[in-house]
Order: structure tokens, then sequence, then C-alpha cells
């Protein structure tokens, strides 16, 4: 069972740069994905969506692997940022686990 | 034989019949029968010309029958009978024979057996033509008033309408305070008007009107008459009895919402409450929402209860209620609008924001909200822990993964069902619907229509409807209620049951099989006879075989006529 938490859609939100709303889960994104990262990204911006940051540090090493070739962006057709979205996903683990950065 | 002088046409419909049945040979075959004075073929029976070229022969021939084949009466009876009409001759004498689809469209790949066919068809018409007799249709006259049951929104807004055409109208309202489900909202889809100004403006505007007038706390208690001219009593407050003459009756009387049992989806516990009670709840507050005194931070909707439900359950309501969906999306969208910091989950099945309420559901993905789908055979689970509601939900866009999710306040998104209104249904013979709403003869045909003529149906009393799709349908039932009413009378079949007296003994049979109450007890000659009451009998001749006296026959139908057609049919053709 994973627990949702509205304070880590909070954290995302503020940041302004996370979305993945308009994503309906087609999964293009990790039929060309080069690195056959196949939770990336649509399962993990889900969890993202509804708020269980467990299963998102879970997947730090995925969300570092990306290449940020932005084939699957290109190839989105929600048109949704997705390594923008990766991005302030990674901003945030440096933040919240490494304490790289400071707000 | 017979001494009658009957014309049949038979027509080419420029190919549709004549490509597959001989129509010539139709017309050899049958120019001998029994009373044929003129036998043609044409190739559109139904041209001003061809009209014109029956109209002569009647007049000439002196005919007393007229027989066309052609397409479906569906298209062209009334056409023809107003061929009898103006050429002198009863239009009761007149006969279609369908060639096109009950013949020519039917049997494409078999030209002989399908002229064979035709030349049954049109011989069997012959002989029912022979059979006929004129008759006449009633003609009733209209009562230029309308009683509209349910003053709710579709209830109110047919009201004007109908008073801007001139017509009076008589408002029952079975609450104290009228509007129905509109008058207790504040912003509603699709344009955020307050339900409130809507129900207060047409309130207003129905005050100054003095062809209407509105009872609340009221009740039809008593229906006589027919079409144009029903006499009907009213009690008002449970007491005074009033009785009224209207013309046509609009029924509005609304839906329920969903009425849940102790425990499903968590009703009952503290923090769990429908929609309806929760849209009342957030058109009250100003600013910042509270539940019991405690501030809400985290929402929950579980939407299709009580809609869509699983056939195994005992009752099922089966349909989806439309409204909801959209209903919710657009309270979530209120409620970010009171406080933005609120966050907000959708659990749903599927999601049905409809044609451009779509844009709502995108308003609502852009604000935050979070939509997690659930499966049709695995709904929500609801507790209550602390001061939270806990809800598990298994989310099918993350492969079944299930989440918990937290929340102050879970809203059960409530579908609608028919009102509990069996009294009305009796008084007024109403037909109910698989689904318990009222029903209509046909969704797309006659969609405002019942089986009792001059009772039309509106609003949400026909099955789950928005606001506006309440009122489109009040606007039908208006226009239909008008057309007739404002014609001044109603001309009626004459193609209904007759009873012979001579032969009837009263035995009751036939009064229990009419649906429609259309027959009644009379005394004739010094015995108890049963007599149809023409304005209610449609004809559909359900009585007739249940007579062990054969004292009733349908006109139009009789059995001499029937008889005489099925010899016909099985004459030897060659
Ligand atoms: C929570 C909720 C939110 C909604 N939000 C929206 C929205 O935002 N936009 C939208 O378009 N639609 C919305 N709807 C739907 C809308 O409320 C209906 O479409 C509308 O109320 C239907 O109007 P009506 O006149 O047919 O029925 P009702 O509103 O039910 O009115 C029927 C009236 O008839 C009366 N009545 C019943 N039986 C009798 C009787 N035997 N004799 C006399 N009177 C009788 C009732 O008391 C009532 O006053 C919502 C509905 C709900 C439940
Ligand atoms: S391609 Fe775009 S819409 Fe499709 S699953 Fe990936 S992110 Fe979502
Ligand atoms: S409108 Fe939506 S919530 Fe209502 S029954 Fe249909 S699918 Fe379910």
């Amino acid at each position: 069972m994973t627990r949702v938490d509205s304070k880590f859609i909070d954290e995302i939100k503020t940041s302004e740069s996370f979305n993945a709303s308009a994503c309906m889960n087609c999964g293009v994104c990790t039929a060309v994905c080069p690195m056959g990262l196949d939770i990336l990204p649509r399962q993990l911006f889900r969890y993202v969506i509804i708020g269980v940051e467990d299963r998102v540090l879970e997947n730090q090493e995925t969300i570092f692997s990306c290449l940020m070739c932005k084939m699957c962006e290109q190839n989105c057709p929600a048109g949704v940022n997705i390594t923008e979205n990766v991005r302030t996903l990674r901003t945030y683990i440096s933040r919240k686990v490494f304490g790289l950065l400071r707000n | 034989m017979t001494d009658r002088r009957i014309g049949v046409y038979i027509c080419y419909c420029g190919g549709n019949i004549s490509d597959y049945v001989e129509v010539e040979k139709v017309r050899v075959a049958i120019s001998r029968d029994p009373g044929v004075v003129v036998a043609k073929t044409t190739m559109f029976a139904c041209s001003d010309a061809a009209q014109e070229e029956m109209i002569e022969d009647i007049k000439t021939n002196k005919l007393d029958g007229l027989v066309v084949a052609s397409c479906s009466p569906k298209l062209h009876l009334f056409t023809f009978r107003a061929v009898a009409e103006r050429a002198g001759l009863n239009p009761y004498q007149y006969v279609q024979v369908n060639l096109r689809e009950q013949d020519s469209w039917a049997h494409q790949h078999d030209k002989d057996q399908a002229t064979e066919k035709g030349i049954r068809l049109v011989r069997a018409g012959i002989a029912k033509c022979a059979l006929t007799e004129p008759l006449s249709t009633m003609r009733i006259k209209t009562a230029p008033r309308v009683l509209i049951i349910g003053a709710g929104v579709a209830g109110l807004r047919a009201a004007l309408s109908l008073s801007d055409m001139g017509l009076s109208v008589f408002v029952i309202e079975k609450e104290a305070e009228i509007g129905g489900w509109v008058g207790k909202f504040g912003s509603m889809f699709p344009n955020d008007r307050k339900g409130i100004d809507l129900i207060g403006t047409l309130a207003g505007e129905a005050g100054q009107r003095d062809n209407i007038k509105i009872f609340t706390s009221s009740e039809l208690i008593e229906k006589g008459g027919s079409i144009g001219d029903f006499s009907v009593v009213i009690q008002v407050e449970g007491k005074e009895k009033i009785s009224l003459n209207v013309g046509t009756v609009i029924v509005a009387t609304g839906f329920d919402s969903y009425r849940l049992t102790e425990g499903e989806f968590g009703y009952g516990l503290d923090g769990v409450i429908t929609l309806p009670d929760f849209k009342m709840m957030l058109d009250k507050s100003n600013g910042s929402l509270a539940f019991n005194g405690r501030k809400i931070k985290d929402i929950a909707y579980i939407y299709c209860v009580g809609s869509r439900q699983p056939r195994e359950m005992e009752n099922p309501n089966l349909y989806c209620s439309r409204y909801c969906c959209t209903a919710a999306v657009h309270t979530s969208l209120e409620v970010g609008k009171k406080d933005k910091s609120i966050h907000q989950f959708h659990l749903y099945r599927d999601m049905r924001t409809y044609g451009k309420y779509e844009l709502l559901y995108n308003s609502a993905l852009n604000n935050g909200s979070v939509f997690i789908k659930y499966a049709d055979d695995d709904f929500p689970k609801v507790e209550r822990a602390g001061d939270k509601v806990h809800i598990k939900v298994k989310d099918l866009l993350s492969h079944g993964e299930e989440f918990d999710i937290e929340v102050d306040l879970l809203i059960l998104v409530t579908g609608m069902i028919p009102r509990k209104n069996n009294k009305l249904a009796d008084v007024l013979k109403l037909p109910i619907g698989m689904d318990g709403f009222f029903n209509e003869i046909h969704p797309k045909l006659r969609p405002v229509e019942t089986v009792i003529d001059g009772v039309f149906i509106a609003g949400a009393s026909q099955g789950p409807k928005t606001l506006a799709e309440s009122v489109t349908s009040s606007m039908a039932a208006v226009s239909k209620s008008a057309a007739l009413l404002m014609k001044g009378y109603v001309d009626l079949e004459p193609l209904i049951a007759k009873i012979d007296p001579e032969r009837c003994v009263w035995c009751d049979e036939c009064t229990k099989a009419c649906p429609y109450g259309a027959i009644e007890k009379v005394s004739a000659d010094g015995k108890e006879v049963a007599r149809i009451i023409p304005s209610l009998c449609k004809g559909g001749g359900t009585c007739v075989p249940l007579c062990p006296q054969d004292a009733i026959d349908v006109e139009g139908y009789t059995d001499v006529q029937i008889t005489a057609m099925i010899d016909s049919l099985i004459k030897e053709v060659k």
C-alpha cells in the first residue's frame, strides 16, 4: 500500500516547472526511450501527480539515468514537457535527499 | 361478388418497385378482380399529375373505393387519403398496399416471386377495400389551458413559454417551495450562473402573468376526460379540492438523488457526504472551507455512486446519470476558487464530461485536481481513522497499484434516481420504463409524448438530464401542447374498436384487457353492455381476441376484412 502525501504535491507544484497533467498514459515515451527506462516517464509522473514521494525516491536511479535526449518529448502526442519534468525531479532529489541545493 | 367500384393504381416508384416487381403483370392479374373498375400503373403515384388523374378517375367512374400500391403508409397514407377526400370519396375507403418495403426491397434477388407476391398483396388490398365503409374523424374542442405538474426549472420554463403564447397555465408543486433542485443551488455549469437566481427570475416573471397560476403544497388526485379536454382535481395543502378543465398535461416532476445505505462507500461516517449536500454547503461558505469545525485541506470525490451499478446487485441502476461527472468537476473548480490550497482527488470510473463540458475537465486538470481511475469491479474502500477519512483505491493508470489517500472530506458523487411518484403515475396511468423514470413513446421520434394522448413528460422526470437538457425537453413539450391547443380542436382517428351490443353479455373480459381504460359499462335496452370511449381507444385491438362473444371489431381491421384479405392472399396466382 502506498500512502499519498499531499505535502509532496505542494512541494513539487511550487516549482511550477513540473507539469504532467496532460499525460494520457499512452506509453509512446517508454517505447522510444533509448535507455529502455520503462518506468520513465509515465509511471513516475503518475506517482508525482498522485503525490507518493516514497515511490519517486525509490526510483532515483532511473531519474538520474535519463539521457535528456528528448526523444520521448518529441514523440509525446500530449505535449508533456518530459525532460523539464525530469530536471525538476532531479533538483528536488538533490535538495531533499542530498542537501545539495538551498531553497 | 361485389357491386363496389374500385380504382387501383400500382406505382413504379421510379424503379424502386418496378426494378424488382413486374408492375404491368400485377396490373393485368388484378384487373379482373371483383369490384375493380380502373386498374392503372404509374411512374410516381405521389406526383401531382398522378394525383390529379386519380381524382378525375374517381369522379368520372363514380368510384367508391381507392387502392394505391406503392411505398409505406408511413410516408403517403395521408397523401392519398387527401386525394380521396378531394375527389369526394370518404378517406377511410382508401387502402394503401406497401409494394416497396414489403415486396421489392425485400426480394431483390427474385423478380418472379416478388411479382407473384405483389399480385397477392394488391389482391388482398382490393378485398379489404371492397369491405370498407365511410368513417368520419371525431373532432374534439380543446380547452386552451395546460396543467403542469412540478415547479422545477423544467415546469417553470414551460409555464412561461405557454403563457407567452396566450395559453392559461396551472402549475402544481408538491413542496411548499417552488424551484426544484436548481432552486437550492448556487453556481452551476456551464456558465456559473446561480441556480437560485435563475429560479428567482423565472418565478418573478411567472408572478407577473395573469395567465399563470401556481399552487404549492399541491397534488393531482384525479384525472378524467381525454386529450384536449381533461378534467382534473387537485388538492391544495391537503385540504381544499379544486377542479380544473385543461387541454393538455405536462409532467415535470424531476428526479431524486441516489439514496445510500449506511456503510455504502463509508456513508454515515463523519466526513462523508453526498454531492448535493456538499454543493449546498459550499454555496453557503464564504472564504475558507470547514466541516464540523475542522478546516478542510484535502478532499476526495468518488464518482458513479448509485449509477452504473454492477449487474449482479439487487435492482441495480445500470444507467449513467450523465450530469454527475460534470457537476463534480465543476464543483471542484468552485472549491478551487474559494481556496486554491485544497488538494482534490477524483476517483472515477470513466470521465464523462461530454461535449463542451470537457473544457471544465481540462480546467480541473490544469488546476491541480488529481484524477484516479478505479476499476468497474473493484470499488474504493472507505474507513475513518482519527479525524481523517481513509480511502484505499487501486489506480488503473498505475497498473492497479493501491494508494491510501487521507482526506478531511469525502464527497460521494451520487447519481439521479426516479422520484417516488406512485400516486401520480397511478392517477395519470403513465408508463414507467425499466430504469424507473417516465417513458416517452420514442426517444428520437416522439421524445416527450406518452402513450396517453395529451399527456407529455419533460425534464429529469424522463431520465437523468442537465439543466439545459431539462429545459430543452420542456420546450418540446410546450410546442407539442401549443400546436394542439392553439388550433382549437383535435381530430381523432375513427379506426377504433366498436362493440356489438346485441352480442355483448358484459362478462368484463375486455375492460380488464384494455391498457387505456377505454371500455366502460353502460345500459342499453335494459341490459348491461360494454361501450368504447372513443377518445381513449387507440384501436390497438387487445380486447378483440379476448371477447368470448366475438362482439368486438376494430374499424378498418374488422374480422370480415382480415378474413377476406387472407382468402385473397392464398388464391392461386397463375
Ligand atoms: C448536486 C447536483 C448538481 C447539479 N449541478 C448542475 C449544474 O451545475 N448544471 C446543470 O445543468 N445541471 C445540474 N444539475 C442537474 C439539475 O439539477 C437538473 O437538470 C434539474 O434540476 C432538472 O429540473 P426538473 O425541473 O426536471 O426537476 P426538479 O429540479 O427535480 O424539479 C421537479 C419539481 O417537481 C416537483 N414534484 C415532484 N413530484 C411532484 C408531484 N407529484 N406533484 C407536484 N410536484 C411534484 C418537485 O418537488 C420539484 O420541485 C445538478 C444536480 C444535482 C443533484
Ligand atoms: S508520451 Fe506523453 S502522453 Fe504518452 S505516456 Fe508519455 S508523457 Fe504521457
Ligand atoms: S456522469 Fe460520470 S459519475 Fe455520473 S454515472 Fe456517468 S460516468 Fe458515473
